[in-house]
């Protein structure tokens, strides 16, 4: 790829290298893997606590399985053809709101400014709020699912090992280009709208890949290895990408 | 060309640009309508008519060019965007936006033409193979560039955004340059670099690269013209700024 060299030297004058983050903070610096937990538990903590995304979100992705089956007729046969792309929007959509609300939280109280002129590693905070936003997609999903089962007559013959292993992939796709954008978009006027834009084009891809591995899954013949491995390749390529550019998006001027 | 002219005498000593001393402009785009109408005519005449396509196969001579040298603008989109992120360069950034915008204009023609011929020879205008569909999600994720960019307007923030933005969607332009040599595609496979049974006549060949140095020159035009606007846009941005803080 050609995105490792340049994301090496934001030496920048508001980008402090580790060495001179380590100077300031000579006793009690924080390990990458500190600020990791710290910022994940946090981010769980406080979701727990207030439960606005949680309850939206779950709320927002039933009403989405709801218009659905009214839309179309949920039988299976229509599961079969389509219910990868049905479950996913619904995923998707409701992904946004976990990801809109992660740095709306930051945002509020100016906690961006803090986090970014801490001597703390900021991919290590990224990575941390990433797993957080990921964490909580999945237990989104962990109830949608069986609701989607039920009232979309999901076939019987359906491997369901194989659509909860897409999904752990493809929540991880969602969650670490989502994370990303949604540091990227923290400051723009209208941050909300910004997001969708932001994420969907650069989410095709990966949404192909977990619809088409979801509806082999459903379908419960053939295999899906070969969009599992686009799942995996995609994860791998814009996680490294979102490490190495941590520094970028949560600069401040 | 005319804001070359009055950029430099009636400009304040401190922004120290010399003014262009001979007009571009006109000699650039000379060229280029002359090279776009010679390859028009390679395209439409002198080129020999192919065996089992027939006339359908003659937009290949823009269709190709036009998305091989938009990848080559994007390329110079990533490019700009490295080089911001490690200078900090108005002029980086400058070209980081023309490059996206004419990326976007030749990757629309090459979306436009590909339909064209596919309906005649396909017998449909749209299929999602591999390569259709990476290639229109290309053109979707420089136009939400270009939205990030109008949604951070004047901002110190919009160029950073830009270039990291920039950076991740790059990484489609490769795959989808690779995809129909990798995945078994509804795409015809490489005429150009695609091994031992690929090539072309002479004739063909030539009118191909007529068609590629005609799309250079456009390029090279439209980016040479829309950087500079950019950065004259950007100067009278930094002028009103610092009269509106003076007063």
């Amino acid at each position: 790829m050609h995105m490792t060299p340049p994301a090496a030297p934001p030496s920048t004058p508001t980008a402090p290298a580790p060495a001179s983050a380590a100077a300031l903070a000579p006793a009690g610096h924080p390990s990458a893997l500190a600020v990791f937990w710290a910022t994940w538990r946090r981010d769980l903590r406080i979701e727990w606590r207030e439960r606005q995304a949680l309850n939206a979100m779950l709320f927002y992705a039933l009403l989405v399985i709801v218009i659905f089956s009214f839309a179309f007729e949920a039988q299976a046969a229509l599961t079969v053809r389509v219910g990868g792309g049905l479950l996913w929007v619904a995923f998707l959509f409701a992904g946004l709101l976990a990801l809109d609300r992660a740095f709306a939280r930051e945002t509020a109280g100016d906690c961006l400014t803090g986090l970014a002129i801490s001597p703390a590693s900021r991919a290590a905070a990224l990575a941390g709020k990433f797993s957080a936003a990921f964490v909580l997609m999945l237990a989104i999903e962990g109830v949608i699912l069986p609701l989607f089962a039920v009232l979309f007559n999901a076939p019987p013959g359906a491997r369901w090992g194989g659509i909860l292993l897409t999904a752990v992939l493809g929540t991880w796709a969602l969650a670490a280009t989502g994370t990303y954008f949604s540091a990227l978009g923290a400051h723009a006027r209208q941050r909300t709208l910004l997001l969708p834009l932001l994420l969907l084009p650069v989410a095709i891809p990966a949404v192909i890949a977990m619809v088409q591995a979801t509806q082999v899954y459903l379908h419960g013949q053939g295999g899906a290895g070969f969009w599992l491995q686009l799942l995996a390749a995609y994860d791998a390529i814009f996680t490294a990408l979102g490490v190495l550019l941590a520094d970028v998006v949560l600069e401040v001027e | 060309m005319k804001q070359t002219e009055t950029a430099g005498p009636t400009g304040p000593a401190s922004t120290a640009a010399p003014p262009q001393a001979r007009p571009w402009l006109p000699w650039w785009a000379g060229v280029t309508a002359a090279l776009m109408l010679y390859a028009l005519y390679q395209a439409w005449i002198a080129a020999p008519t192919e065996a089992t396509m027939g006339i359908y196969q003659r937009i290949f001579y823009v269709h190709v060019p036009a998305a091989l040298v938009g990848f080559g603008v994007f390329f110079i989109n990533l490019m700009a965007s490295v080089w911001y992120l490690a200078r900090r360069s108005r002029a980086a950034d400058a070209l980081a936006v023309a490059s996206a915008e004419v990326g976007v204009a030749l990757l629309a023609i090459n979306l436009i033409t590909g339909p064209i011929w596919a309906k005649p020879i396909w017998g449909i205008w749209w299929t999602w193979d591999a390569r259709l569909t990476l290639t229109l999600v290309i053109w979707i994720m420089y136009v939400s560039y270009l939205v990030l960019r109008q949604f951070t307007p004047h901002s110190e923030l919009q160029p950073r955004l830009a270039a990291a933005y920039a950076m991740f969607i790059f990484v489609a332009v490769p795959v989808d340059y690779m995809a129909i040599r990798w995945w078994r595609t509804q795409h015809p496979q490489p005429v150009l670099f695609g091994g031992p049974h690929s090539g072309l006549a002479p004739a063909m060949l030539y009118a191909l690269c007529v068609g590629f140095a005609a799309y250079i020159a456009l390029a090279a035009t439209l980016l040479r013209l829309r950087y500079r606007q950019e950065q004259l846009r950007h100067k009278i941005e930094l002028r009103r700024r610092a009269r509106a803080l003076a007063e």
